[in-house]
Order: C-alpha cells, then structure tokens, then sequence
C-alpha cells in the first residue's frame, strides 16, 4: 500500500500546483484539475474504478485507467503538436519579414534590379 | 494563333520568374543564367543555403531575397509571391532550380497564359511526351498525390506537383501558403479553386537526372506531405 500513499502525495502536490497556477486558461485548468481529482479518487477507492469499468463493460478498474491514460497522453501529444505548428507560423512570417525588409533595404540597380544578395550569412 | 514578338516582349517585361533554391550550388548557375538570357526579371528566394548557391548568384542579374533560416519550399514560395507582388509584376513563373524544367516550357506556359482564357497555367509531366527517366515509384507516387489534390480541389489536374506554373498578378494576389514544406503544392491549388481561378495544364518536358532525383522527395516523405495537409485543414 505505500504506493498508494506516494501516488496520493504526488497527485495532491501536482493538484496544489494547478490551483496557484496564474497562466493556464479557466477550460484548461479545470480540466486537468478534473482529470487528477479522478486520479486522486481511484487512488483513496479503487474499487470505485472496478465498478465505473464494469459499468462501461472494460472487465478491471486498471484497464480502464491504461485506456484512460492512453487517450489523454494522445490528446496531450496532439494539442502539443497544434502549438508547434502555431509557433513554426510565427516562426516562418518572422523570418519572412526579415528577408523581404533586407531586400528593400537594398539599393537598386538602374536596370530596376537588386544589387544582389543580403551580405547576411544563414543562421 | 502565334502572337507577335513585340506583344510578347511587353509581356515579358511583365513577367517575374520565380525560382527557390536550398543548397543548389551545382546547378543553379546555369539554370539561372539561361533564365536572365529570356526573362528579364529573375527572382531567387535562397532558402538559407550553407553551399555556394550565394556566391553563385552575386554574379547573376537576378534579384535575391534570403532567408536566414531554411523554412522549406513552400514557406519560400510565399516569401517570393510577397515580393513579387510588391514589383510591377502581371505574370508569374515559377521555376525549380534544380535544372529539370526547359525555358522553352516556361515560355510556352506563358503564352498560354497571356492568351488570356486563363489564370494558371500548370505544366503536365503526364500530358503528351512521358517523362524523361522517371522512375515507377516516383510516377506512382505523383499519380497518387495529383489524386489527392483533385479529391481535395475538385480539381481533374493530370499533375499538381509540377515546379513549373505561369500565373497573373490577379491569381497570386490573396494567395496564403500556411504549409511550409512541400504540402503547399495542394494546398496552392486549393486556393487557386477557392477562388474561382480557371487552371489550364499544358505538356512539359521534366528532365530527371541523378542530381535533381536526389533533390526530389522519397516516397516515404510524401505520407509527410499527406499528414501536414490534413492537420493543415484542421489548423485552418
């Protein structure tokens, strides 16, 4: 039963931690402070979670944690993903801003061309 | 019927060439230089090259907009549209720089194009003359992608991953390449159709070497493509 206790005080401080948290958004943290009160819950009874498994026809609490688990991991995973992609759009709109106020800033030939390449060298 | 070569010169001074390049120090000076000898306005985006593609094209009339970091091909064709677009342009070409497109196709897309019964003008490795040493999972792959893209645009293209396309300022104007890589093929003939732009496809020879196979995509690669337009649609 220890880890029951550890798996108890590691849930309980992740939640404290949650509640001081100033900069996640009220759906996101409720959400998460949902998903550990669940946790911390099964944690005190799991029997509880047999019965919730039973209920939706998963034969044992713990497989229903396993799926559970592996549902909100792949949801975390993909939500990550979207803010990658998000911060690579900002990304590349800076770089290309950067390159075309280098072009400009380039004097022009009499013919109407660029002088050439920006003397700066690739990151 | 043909048009004379003093309308077609106007054109071509009208006309913006747009070529992307990443590391093609081996090819491009030729490449580029046989462009300059038609077109009068070559633009190059150096999508942050660490060969000698820089030095190559300071010798070269064109002009050259960097990156300073390498975003990918589709992130460097909307830098060149931005830039283009700001110029007196009313035609743009786009052209690869690894040598597998002709000028003479460029220009035949732009006669197309100026006639004036279209929009865009895609070139068709798959319309009249075949490939030139294309290899059967490149072909495949390619088939299955312009399948994808007509799925997605409504689009009945025979080949929508063609480097080499003619289009007016109208077309590219309002154009918004989300997909940095090479996903933004589709995702530019989406646009096109989005907008109501009538696309025509004329043949075009592609010229497959060691050199641009090597440059080209793995099929493996383009399930990347495929996973970055369906999370591009769910982003949009």
């Amino acid at each position: 039963m220890t880890f029951k206790y550890v798996l108890i005080a590691v849930l309980g401080g992740f939640l404290t931690y949650l509640l001081i948290l100033p900069r996640k958004t009220v759906l996101r943290k409720g959400f998460i402070i949902s998903f550990v009160v669940v946790m911390l819950t099964f944690s005190v009874k799991p029997e509880w979670s047999t019965a919730l498994a039973n209920h939706v026809g998963v034969g044992r609490g713990v497989d229903l944690l396993f799926y559970l688990s592996h549902l909100v991991l792949f949801f975390i995973a993909f939500m990550y993903y979207i803010k990658f992609k998000d911060i690579e759009l900002r990304f590349t709109a800076l770089v290309r801003e950067l390159a075309l106020d280098s072009s400009r800033a380039h004097k022009t030939r009499p013919g109407g061309q660029l002088a050439g390449p920006p003397d700066a060298a690739p990151l | 019927m043909e048009k004379p070569d003093d309308d077609f010169a106007g054109i071509l001074r009208k006309t913006f060439v747009l070529v992307r390049a990443y590391n093609e120090g081996l090819v491009i000076g030729p490449v580029v230089a046989e462009l300059c000898s038609v077109f009068p306005h070559v633009v190059v985006i150096d999508d942050a090259s660490t060969d000698d593609t820089q030095a190559i094209l300071r010798s070269l009339p064109v002009s050259v907009v960097t990156h300073l970091v390498n975003l990918g091909a589709g992130a460097a064709m909307q830098t060149g549209l931005r830039y283009i677009l700001e110029q007196d342009a009313d035609y743009i070409v786009t052209f690869d720089a690894d040598g597998q497109h002709r000028v003479e196709d460029a220009l035949a897309a732009l006669a197309e194009l100026s006639s004036g019964n279209c929009d865009v003008v895609y070139g068709s490795r798959f319309l009249g003359q075949s490939a030139v040493n294309l290899p059967t999972a490149r072909r495949l792959t390619l088939k299955a992608a312009v399948r994808l893209s007509n799925w997605t645009s409504g689009t009945r293209l025979t080949d929508a991953h063609n480097g080499l396309r003619a289009f007016s300022r109208k077309a590219a104007c309002g154009v918004t390449l989300s997909q940095s890589g090479m996903a933004y093929a589709s995702e530019l003939t989406n646009e096109f159709v989005r907008r109501g732009m009538r696309i025509h496809e004329i043949p075009v020879k592609i010229i497959y070497t060691a050199y641009s196979l090597g440059k080209g995509q793995s099929s493996f690669n383009s399930m990347n493509i495929l996973i970055d337009l369906l999370v591009g649609r769910f982003l949009k």
